[in-house]
């Protein structure tokens, strides 16, 4: 007995070291397709890959085979999304870091069956910035995530277009969404009772390596991840400089050896390659080695649900290797990036705090006030235009990153004091650490987008914590225009659909004024949605052209009534 | 030596445990019952109606399922080799129809008449036979063994192991026919299904 547990022991310690030395070949960086100008078609779809040897493995994307398109976006646009849901299950897919109406903001209140046509839009109000879009289906959002569903988006601006920075995608400013992934013997992604990878993954790519050229080189870094966090720093532990938060630019580069990157945050980097040799590599790696107890990622087990072989240890995420020079290669970092003026504690009229509860080994799930996610509660309800300060307290087990729908936020405080907030996280934030015996508190301004019917999230971004419950809702009402009287009288919306047979475009026409609506839903003869279409453009009418010809039904909300009237149209 | 042994025994103790599968119930045993599906034909069939076969190859898949649309060629080539041998291929549609739209049994005709299909490919409309099965994902490939008169799962889980490169693939499903034919137990009887997971309605 004794002899067959050594044997398998030194297979076992064997097969570690295969993995080590086989890390010496490299793949070629998968950068995403970029998609730009206001219109943007998204098709969500189970797909394939292949990303270890053998066995291809089962994945998700959109418009690709693991992630999706970079969205560029300008501010100041008004932009229009066809989200074509042709995954197996159903999806939400949220705008990560975008201010919009709640309505757009692809929570989990906005499931997206499989078939159906999603068409939000809205205007880019949010600065120059690194946002993400990803699924955020409750109980799910660990599987549609893992299996790599999501994207980046870059937003441009005329603030940002004036300074020297390194803007050419994919040459000397590269998009980096880090993951990692465990794999079943059949090559599949396990997602579930497994919170962290055995491989590392950047853009989808095993051991990836990347040729950048000679000169300052912008690196927008995504962590994508279910729960691990990433020390980021270089192998030669070359210093490099942070210019963006999850918000946008900060106002002055910050110097660094080493950053944390939690779940759901985004930094931009300025690394200088310039002194580097034409031919020379360097390594992007996560020192995740000796972190305290809390760190995510940093528990010692090199299997099961907290366990995995690149836990507690120093491991590359991208090698770089150093190429000729651009034409017009950036030189230096600028001293100044922005002018934000941020909220400060004093601006804030109102105090939150928010515990973080429950989850001790072997009891419930963690959870937010003691209080697990209900879809069809409203945790708080705050005044429109409100600037409040919120608090975290995290007197816990492990680790979070909290992370807040509809706003970026000031971080002002860890632990009480001013002082203790990190310069390379000065910059408007969506996410934010909060280590274990930490307390933190942010300012935000709840401004523009109030809606009393769609909430919009607050939650731990750990995915397997937001799927167990760790989250709440608010919405933003506006009391200014309000009687304070709820009770609107209920009546039919009187409407008519024409030209009715349609071909193209359906238009609605209201039989009396002032009617707004807030949602249409447009429902096959066999009961099945086709599309959903948050806050229409009743004006430009319903594009039906992608319909099939037969019969369909309109459901239209009224905007202050909320009564659903249901018209018939016909598809030729 | 002594403790960097027991650290290796315990990692290796570790590794047990935690791939330990989630779902430890195997399907390799259980009776099935015969069915009364349409095929794109419109014609129904039945096991009943194969009276030489002494098992089957079953498989579910479906239209959309990106993983299930590569077998295509290798199903036809399984139903070509194993028919004469008394062992039909079947392949059934237990996705929800009401769900997908590219599930429709005119759309099933289409797929049947595109990859010129050899074999029946029926239409589990109310998922009956899905559910009796128990069949997960698509595609979950069975063997079906005739035993004291009743259908037995000899065989559950994948095709085989390389969906995009047949000429590299190890293929379970053939292997454990051939052992079945040879009077043989089935050496490897279960391996994972994966692909689109099949939801059955309530």
């Amino acid at each position: 007995m004794q002899q067959t547990f050594r044997f398998i022991a030194i297979v076992f310690l064997f097969s570690f070291l295969v993995k080590s030395s086989s890390a010496q070949t490299y793949n070629q960086l998968w950068i995403p397709d970029t998609l730009s100008g206001t219109t943007f078609n998204l098709t969500v779809k189970d797909t394939l890959k292949q990303i270890l040897s053998g066995q291809q493995t089962v994945t998700g994307g959109i418009n690709a085979d693991f992630w999706g398109p970079t969205l560029i976006m300008k501010k100041g646009d008004l932009v229009h999304i066809n989200l074509k849901n042709k995954f197996n299950d159903t999806i939400t897919i949220h705008w990560h870091g975008m201010h919009l109406p709640a309505v757009m903001d692809g929570g989990p209140h906005q499931t997206i069956p499989p078939g159906v046509l999603w068409q939000p839009y809205w205007t880019v109000n949010n600065p120059a910035s690194t946002l993400w879009y990803h699924p955020h289906l409750h109980e799910k959002t660990t599987m549609e995530i893992a299996k790599g569903i999501g994207g980046f988006i870059i937003i441009r601006d005329s603030l940002e277009s004036t300074l020297a920075l390194p803007r050419t995608y994919g040459v000397d400013d590269v998009p980096l969404v880090l993951t990692s992934r465990r794999f079943d013997g059949s090559n599949q992604i396990v997602y579930t009772n497994s919170v962290y990878g055995d491989y590392m993954l950047t853009n989808g790519t095993p051991s990836a390596q990347v040729s950048l050229p000679k000169q300052y080189v912008r690196l927008r870094i995504l962590n994508a991840e279910i729960e691990r966090g990433y020390n980021l720093g270089f192998s030669d532990n070359r210093t490099f400089y942070i210019i963006a938060n999850d918000g946008g630019l900060l106002n002055a580069p910050v110097a660094v050896t080493r950053v944390k990157l939690l779940v759901g945050e985004r930094i931009e980097i300025m690394v200088d390659l310039s002194n580097d040799a034409i031919g020379s590599a360097v390594d992007l790696k996560a020192y995740n080695s000796g972190q305290a107890f809390g760190f995510p990622g940093g528990e010692p087990a090199t299997s099961g649900q907290f366990g995995s072989l690149l836990n507690n240890i120093d491991f590359p995420v991208l090698h770089i290797n150093v190429a000729a020079a651009t034409a017009n290669p950036i030189t230096a970092v600028p001293a100044t990036l922005a002018h934000n003026v941020y909220w400060t504690a004093a601006d804030a009229t109102v105090q939150r705090r928010i515990d973080v509860t429950e989850g001790n080994p072997g009891g419930k799930p963690f959870s937010l006030d003691s209080t697990p996610f209900v879809l069809n509660y409203i945790n708080k309800t705050i005044p429109f235009n409100n600037i409040e300060e919120w608090t975290v307290k995290n007197n816990n087990v492990f680790g979070h990153a909290f992370h807040i729908h509809d706003i970026q936020f000031k971080i002002v405080a860890r632990n009480g004091s001013a002082a203790g907030v990190g310069a390379y996280e000065s910059g408007w934030k969506d996410v934010m650490y909060v280590p274990k015996s930490e307390t933190v508190s942010f300012v935000a301004k709840f401004n523009d987008y109030s809606d009393t019917i769609h909430p919009y999230m607050y939650h731990c971004h750990f995915t397997s914590h937001e799927d167990g419950g760790m989250m709440g809702q608010f919405v933003v009402k506006d009391f200014s225009n309000s009687s304070g009287i709820e009770n609107v009288s209920k009546h039919e919306l009187d409407y008519n659909l024409f030209p009715n047979p349609a071909t193209a475009r359906v238009y609605v026409q209201f039989n009396e004024l002032n009617n707004e609506v807030y949602y249409i839903t447009v429902i096959n003869s066999i009961g099945r949605t086709v599309m959903m279409l948050p806050q229409p453009e009743i004006p430009k009418g319903i594009d039906v052209s992608s319909l099939a010809k037969g019969i369909y039904f309109v459901q239209l909300m009224d905007k202050n009534t909320k009564s659903i009237t249901t018209k018939k149209f016909v598809k030729e | 030596m002594k403790l960097f042994q027991s650290i290796c025994i315990a990692l290796v103790l570790l590794s047990v445990v935690a791939f330990k599968p989630s779902k430890p119930t195997t399907l390799v045993g259980n009776v099935v019952h015969d069915f009364a599906l349409k095929n794109v034909d419109s014609k129904m069939v039945s096991l009943h109606d194969f009276a030489d076969a002494k098992g089957f190859i079953v498989v579910f898949t479906c239209n959309h399922c990106p993983f299930a649309k590569l077998y295509s060629k290798r199903f036809n080539d399984l139903n070509s080799k194993y028919i004469a041998k008394g062992v039909p291929f079947l392949a059934i549609n237990s996705m929800d129809t009401l769900v997908y739209e590219e599930e429709s049994f005119e759309l099933m005709k289409n797929k049947a008449q595109h990859d010129n299909f050899n074999f029946p490919y029926l239409y589990d409309c109310m998922q009956t036979v899905g559910k009796d099965f128990k069949a997960e994902h698509t595609p979950h490939a069975f063997v079906i063994w005739k035993e004291n008169n009743q259908w037995v799962i000899k065989y559950s889980g994948a095709i085989d192991d390389n969906g995009e490169h047949p000429e590299k693939a190890n293929p379970y499903i053939a292997n454990a026919v051939d052992d079945l034919l040879h009077g043989k137990p089935v050496k490897m009887p279960e391996t994972q299904s994966f692909g689109c997971a099949i939801f059955y309605r309530k």
